[in-house]
């Protein structure tokens, strides 16, 4: 899923019909229902000291365990259809399901987790955790993870962001507090036919050649770039120029907040420049500033640009509406043989340390890595757990796994910029906004991530 | 209203439930006053929109103040925080520019549409004509549109190829189109003609109900004296219409500053935090960030301008 995507929802309506009190009554008034907009949400303070969250006796083996678990999740496709194969399997387990939307999901699993009725397991999201882990609400996982093997069976890279602090500072060390159960990656689709009205014939293999193809559409009249800068697109373009310029490891640091990290680098900055220069050449407009994710992705569809990045979640539309039309590709690099690098996130599940039945619980997660399971991420449109499941024939779909398993087993999965703090997402939008807009300079976009950075973790 | 003097001690300070406009309610209150039991049975009656005011209005206000004070996540144990959250808020840059914004807000939630309210009244009232039903509706009609769905159109009819870029380009004024709300330097004018909108059918809807009630003798009176339509309208109704401004006044000014869904759901603060507000700055520090204090912080910071800004218009308005 896109990192951190919103919906709108309705908030704060301005309180008509009060104002016929007199003066210092109305704004009383207007004034309570606006503070009340404001914490109608919170949590009715649910703190206390931590709770111990390490299991002690751990067991693989569920034969016999009849168990019902709950769970808690937004994501759907892959949650049921992933929990449904479950059960399929363990006939003595059974699941029953919660889904939240999404807008409301990080309060309401915060909430959730941290009550005596809490879920056995819930859908992890880096915000609720920043709060559910230190206050020792989520099961540590490292016992199962040794008994099952799970350094082996899942993907390195998707485990990282799971993994943290007690305090949920700084991530890929530590503790792992969940298990991924689909994969999404971002990269770059392209209009096959466009690609070859514009005179390029092959897919760009290098960074000069994306450039040149950018160029070749510009000057076609074709619109190099669907550009959604009203949300995530701006920032995700940019994020793929940094992972095909930029240190990964470098990166990696900084989002995962190591300490004494910086985002002011060399490569951030070429590849902030070279963002900047895409703006100049009117290869992303001002425009793009008004354009949802959702508008950018139309434009696409209608086959009015050449250029779409986005994440594998795009596939199915794009594919069902374009078939053969639109083609997938990882953003390159410098060189055609550079190892791959591209940003990507998973749907993964934490256990609540208050569970009854952990080992069902912890079956479920190692259960993600099988084979079936795969199968399941796959034919709901996510990067399967298990890179090894061969293709099918399925066109686009086939295209984006393929380019994800050219990641994966590099280990270049590497988390989304907004991964970083809380309030990532609020520099990186109105940022490359800056940036599109001309207001602002590469060098003042790059310190205020910083700035955050060092807000956060400094 | 002489009548309803007495009942003035029954009314608690602040959560006095709707004292309206009629004299209704203090007549009745007003026959009981004065004596022991009756009045606390007078406040057995208030209870349950008592109760309703203090549990949803004045509890979470008073709780937004309390949590102002904490550094809190919403989960784990709060500290106490004293004015640190304050601090952070007033001396944060984005602060003054989304209460600036705000206040440019203002101009195009408040003042346009009362302007253009007043416009219509007195284009509508003075003779009866047919169809007057048929305009109010229509201009009251983006009133009854939920936001979201006002937003989301007009995001449409503000992109590039959008309706507004059309007409520019049909009339002759292409040279001007642009994608509004991306743009830089016209996102905030873009968004504000939005609220116009959005306000003025409101707006006319009341000042038009207000000029119903201003005795026809008055006009006839100024028409006989040789009164034209533009005297009689600034002379008869406009005075008549004080009560009306003022309430229409508060409405837009505490819809332009507590402006969210539009906003929300149009730019969400872009482009680069052009048009940043206040509410949108307290629904991130409050769910992207968890900060909860913070959040408050400003919340409270925006009531106390909002209260400011509202009563001075009261004031203003005040019949001598």
């Amino acid at each position: 899923m896109p990192p951190e995507e919103k919906t709108p929802s309705q908030e704060s309506k301005p309180p008509r019909g009060r104002a016929l009190r007199p003066a210092v009554l109305s704004a009383l008034g207007s004034a309570a229902a606006l503070t009340l907009t404001a914490c109608a949400a919170l949590p009715g303070g649910s703190g206390g000291p931590p709770q111990d969250n390490t299991p002690d006796e751990v067991s693989t083996d569920i034969s016999g365990v009849s168990a019902t678990l709950t769970l808690a999740y937004t994501d759907d496709p892959p949650s049921s259809e992933l929990v449904e194969g479950f059960t399929d399997q363990y006939p003595d387990v059974s699941v029953e399901l919660r889904q939240t939307p999404f807008t409301d999901y990080v309060k309401t699993i915060t909430l959730s987790m941290s009550s005596d009725d809490a879920p056995d397991i819930a859908q992890y999201n880096p915000g609720a955790m920043r709060s559910l882990v230190p206050g020792g609400h989520i099961l540590n996982l490292d016992p199962y993870a040794e008994a099952y093997g799970w350094e082996e069976s899942f993907p390195s890279a998707a485990l990282e962001p799971l993994q943290s602090d007690e305090e949920a500072s700084e991530f890929a060390t530590g503790s792992l507090y969940a298990a991924p159960g689909a994969l999404s990656v971002l990269g770059v689709f392209y209009n096959t036919e466009l690609l070859e009205e514009v005179g390029v014939e092959e897919p760009p293999a290098t960074l000069d050649d994306f450039e040149d193809a950018l160029a070749r559409a510009d000057e076609a009249g074709v619109a190099p770039l669907s550009v959604g800068g009203l949300e995530v697109g701006g920032f995700q373009i940019w994020n793929a120029l940094l992972n095909s310029l930029g240190d990964h490891t470098e990166y990696k640091d900084w989002v995962y907040g190591a300490a004494g990290s910086s985002i002011e680098t060399d490569a951030a900055a070429e590849a902030t420049d070279t963002f900047s220069r895409w703006v100049d050449e009117g290869y992303v407009t001002e425009g793009a500033n008004a354009t949802s994710d959702d508008d950018a992705r139309a434009e696409f569809v209608a086959g009015d640009s050449l250029f779409l990045v986005t994440g594998n979640w795009a596939a199915f539309e794009l594919e069902a509406e374009m078939g053969d039309d639109a083609g997938f590709m990882l953003m390159p690099g410098r060189t055609a043989d550079q190892a791959p690098v591209a940003s990507g996130a998973s749907v993964a599940y934490a256990v609540s340390s208050s569970t009854e039945h952990p080992d069902a619980a912890a079956a479920f997660l190692d259960w993600l890595s099988s084979a079936e399971a795969a199968r399941i991420q796959l034919d709901t449109g996510f990067m399967p757990v298990d890179t090894q499941v061969p293709a099918e024939g399925r066109g686009l779909l086939d295209e984006v796994n393929a380019g994800f398993a050219e990641v994966a087993d590099n280990d270049g999965i590497v988390p989304f910029p907004d991964y970083a703090t809380p309030g990532m997402i609020d520099q990186l939008t109105p940022g490359v906004q800056g940036l599109i807009s001309g207001s602002s300079t590469p060098e003042e976009f790059l310190a205020s991530l910083q700035a955050e950075w060092e807000g956060h973790h400094g | 209203m002489g009548e309803g003097a007495p009942a003035r001690p029954l009314h608690p300070p602040a959560p006095a439930p709707r004292p309206g406009r009629g004299g209704g309610r203090p007549r009745r209150t007003g026959r009981a006053g004065g004596r022991g039991r009756p009045r606390l049975k007078g406040w057995l009656y208030l209870l349950p929109a008592l109760a309703v005011y203090g549990g949803f209005a004045i509890y979470p206000a008073l709780s937004t103040l309390y949590f102002s004070f904490l550094d809190w996540d919403g989960v784990q144990l709060p500290a106490w925080a004293g004015l640190e959250n304050y601090t952070r808020v007033v001396s944060d840059p984005l602060l003054a520019g989304a209460i600036g914004n705000g206040l440019v807000l203002i101009v195009f939630f408040s003042l346009l549409p009362i302007a253009v309210g007043l416009l219509m009244t007195g284009l509508l009232t003075g003779r009866p004509r047919r169809g007057m039903t048929f305009y109010r509706t229509v201009f009251f009609l983006p009133q009854v549109l939920p936001l979201v769905a006002v937003g989301t159109t007009w995001r449409w009819l503000y992109s590039g190829d959008g309706a507004v870029n059309e007409f520019l380009g049909a009339v002759g004024l292409g040279g001007l189109t642009r994608t509004w709300l991306g743009d830089y330097d016209f996102a905030l004018v873009a968004l504000g003609l939005i609220g116009t909108w959005c306000m003025s059918g409101l707006c006319m809807v009341l000042f038009m109900s207000g000029a119903q009630k201003i005795d026809p003798a008055l006009h006839e009176a100024a028409a006989l004296d040789g009164a034209g339509r533009l005297r009689r309208f600034l002379s008869v109704t406009l005075p008549g219409l004080r009560r009306e401004i003022s309430i229409a006044g508060v409405i837009t000014t505490i819809a332009a500053l507590a402006s969210f869904d539009l906003v929300f759901v149009t730019t969400n603060g872009g482009p680069a935090g052009q048009t940043n507000v206040p509410a949108l700055l307290v629904y991130r520090l409050a769910f992207n960030e968890g900060d909860i204090g913070a959040a408050s912080a400003l919340a409270v910071v925006l009531t106390l301008l909002v209260i400011a800004l509202v009563s001075l218009i009261r004031l203003l308005a005040r019949e001598k």
